[in-house]
């Protein structure tokens, strides 16, 4: 899976989640929103119902004082005019109630204003005509009510309840239409909205499959790769080690056989060099004895001339057949070391590092005082370590720092030490005469110095210290300017242990 | 009894032997030396066709042994006639080109007497030639087993 897929997926699952969040938000503020409007239109739809009611119940209030007055005139039974009386007394607080109720509804209040004024006469008749029985004018009531019978006030009164019954009709259908539409809209919202969470969890769920499958081949693939990649690194290794094994035994069997021919080309140019010695007394017994004379020693006559050039040609040749042979059996044996100790078995023991190197120093106080130089060692972390690794490391750099001193300046080699996440940093420091650092890799490589090449040596010293530090599993570099001194410095693992290097040997 | 000792040398490059032979001599060492360039050859030369080393009962032997040879090594010649009842009283001496120390330790387990590293510092190796042959004119080699 490439990058840009993973990072195209991973912002489609963040807008989906997103999406989602913002569904659930609006269908939940919506939904809020949709059902207080729907209560809203349920209040008054039940407000008009009770304006109904209550329209009702006036008009059943007025029929009762109606029949009441009616029941009385025609028995004058005190149960009517108490009957009557009760329904008189209940008009006036259920008209209120109405009005209260419809304030709300300029239309209705209109209505009301008549009703009420048309209930009032209606009152009025019925005082009169209570008055009337009363005082025992039943003829008079009679005629009054059946005027107020033609005059029908009962009937405007029913009527105009009617029309406001209406109205309130017209308001119920209406509201609760309105009610009606806001929960079917609550209602469709709530399942749309529903339906699109579900929809989303859906593209969701087979998102997160999809690439739960793609993270398990990932990881299948991964695992099958860090199984073949140790296969791998082991395989590597093995096969490195044998090339290193198979270049150890090779530079140990070359420089053998090198040296077989060299101890002849050594030995019959020693003979050689005799046999020149013979040669040239013969000439000189020759050329030197006059003709006749009495035999003398012919190592006393001296050669003169062409013969005397020619036995310093002679000699010439043979001192540089000499030394070249003497310094390729310097390097062959070089080599040998080097092989050699790359098969030695390094010995894992506590060192007390500075007691140690103190020791190195004062086998090395001869050099360093004919050097003038001062060789401080501070105090040094103590590591576990190969004892003769570590020795031939420490005498090599600080052999080389008395070695490299400038001339007329007394030197100051300084030995450091400080432990950093499980490695011991050593520092050899001097002010000689500095590395330029285009020769920092150089110097490191066998048979090759740098600077100036006024002390003897082989070019091994470095690679051979180089060699073991990473034996004995450490880094070293140097850093240093012409003139400036050098600082050598040393990692090294505070406990070392054989057995991660001789466990896979 | 004084039989002359005579050297036995197994070395494969000419040029050696003959370098050994020329400061054997010069130190004034004339006793015979017996040449052989391979291992076969003189393992044949010392412990005989029947490979018992019947053939030099009683013949004072002197080996000068390269461990280098080309059919076999150096060492299991050493090993063959120290464990050899005719042989084992002969001094050997190892002059090899290998100073591993190691394989010095080893020969001299062995039962090697000297071992001489073929130095190309010639004057050293002549001087240790030479005294080898000083070494072999005062020495009485034990007579062999008999």
């Amino acid at each position: 899976m490439t990058a840009g897929e993973q990072r195209r997926r991973a912002f489609w699952q963040i807008l989906l989640f997103a999406a989602g969040l913002l569904v659930l938000t609006v269908i939940s503020a919506g939904s809020v929103y949709l059902v207080n409007k729907a209560r809203d239109d349920s209040k008054w739809v039940v407000h008009t119902l009770e304006v109904e009611n209550q329209l009702n119940a006036l008009l059943l209030e007025i029929r009762r004082a109606e029949s009441g007055v009616r029941g009385y005139l025609l028995t004058r039974s005190e149960n009517f005019k108490t009957d009557h009386d009760k329904a008189v007394a209940a008009i006036v607080p259920a008209l209120d109630r109405v009005t209260r109720l419809t304030g709300d509804n300029p239309a209705q209040r209109e209505g009301i204003e008549k009703l009420s004024a048309a209930i009032e006469i209606r009152l009025g008749q019925f005082t009169q005509e209570m008055d009337l029985v009363r005082q025992g004018q039943i003829d008079k009531a009679t005629f009054l009510m059946n005027e107020a019978a033609a005059a029908d006030t009962t009937a405007a009164i029913g009527s105009l309840a009617s029309a406001m019954i209406q109205e309130e009709e017209r308001l119920f259908r209406l509201r609760t239409a309105n009610a009606d539409r806001s929960q079917t809209f609550a209602a469709s919202m709530t399942g749309i909205g529903s339906g699109l969470v579900v929809l989303l969890a859906l593209i969701s769920i087979w998102l997160v499959r999809r690439s739960a499958g793609a993270r398990d081949d990932a990881e299948a693939r991964l695992r099958d790769g860090n199984l073949n990649l140790e296969a791998t690194v082991d395989e590597r290794t093995a096969d490195l080690r044998e090339a290193n094994d198979e270049i150890q035994r090779f530079a140990y069997i070359v420089s053998h056989d090198l040296r077989s021919p060299l101890v002849n080309i050594m030995g019959f140019t020693s003979e050689l060099e005799e046999l020149g010695k013979d040669i040239f007394r013969r000439i000189g017994g020759l050329t030197g004895v006059p003709a006749g004379g009495p035999p003398v020693d012919v190592a006393d006559i001296p050669l003169d001339g062409p013969d005397k050039q020619l036995s310093a040609d002679f000699s010439e040749a043979l001192g540089f057949i000499k030394s070249s042979i003497a310094r390729m059996d310097r390097l062959i044996s070089a080599i040998l070391n080097l092989t050699r100790e790359g098969r030695r078995e390094f010995q894992p023991e506590k060192i007390d590092t500075r007691d140690f190197v103190e020791t190195i120093v004062s086998t090395l106080a001869h050099q360093s005082a004919e050097a003038q130089a001062e060789i401080h060692v501070e105090p040094l972390p103590n590591i576990v370590s190969d004892r003769l690794a570590l020795e031939q490391i420490f005498s090599n750099l600080i052999d080389n720092a008395i070695k490299y001193l400038r001339s007329g300046v007394p030197g100051e080699i300084r030995i450091r030490g400080r432990t950093k996440l499980g490695y011991a940093i050593f520092e050899i420091s001097d002010n000689g005469r500095g590395i330029d650092p285009k020769d920092h890799q150089r110097i490191f490589d066998l048979f090759r110095r740098a600077g100036t090449q006024d002390k003897p040596g082989q070019g091994i010293g470095l690679a051979h210290v180089r060699a073991l530090v990473r034996r004995l599993g450490g880094t070293m570099s140097v850093s240093s300017e012409l003139n400036a001194g050098s600082t050598f410095t040393i990692t090294l693992p505070i406990a070392w242990n054989a057995s991660n290097r001789n466990a896979d040997k | 009894m004084t039989l002359p000792v005579t050297i036995i040398m197994i070395e494969d490059d000419e040029g050696h032997a003959r370098l050994i032979e020329r400061n054997i001599r010069r130190s004034g060492v004339n006793n015979e030396i017996v040449s052989f360039a391979n291992g076969t050859a003189a393992m044949k030369h010392l412990f005989g066709a029947d490979g018992t080393g019947l053939a030099q009962k009683g013949n004072a032997l002197l080996i000068l042994l390269d461990l280098n040879l080309p059919d076999m090594s150096g060492i299991d010649i050493l090993k063959q006639i120290k464990e050899n009842k005719y042989l084992k009283a002969s001094p050997v001496v190892v002059l090899t080109t290998t100073d591993d120390s190691q394989e010095i330790k080893r020969c001299y387990e062995l039962g090697c007497n000297v071992y001489i590293t073929k130095p190309v510092n010639y004057e050293n190796f002549a001087n240790a030639i030479r005294q080898l042959g000083l070494f072999f004119s005062v020495i009485q080699v034990p007579p062999a087993a008999s």
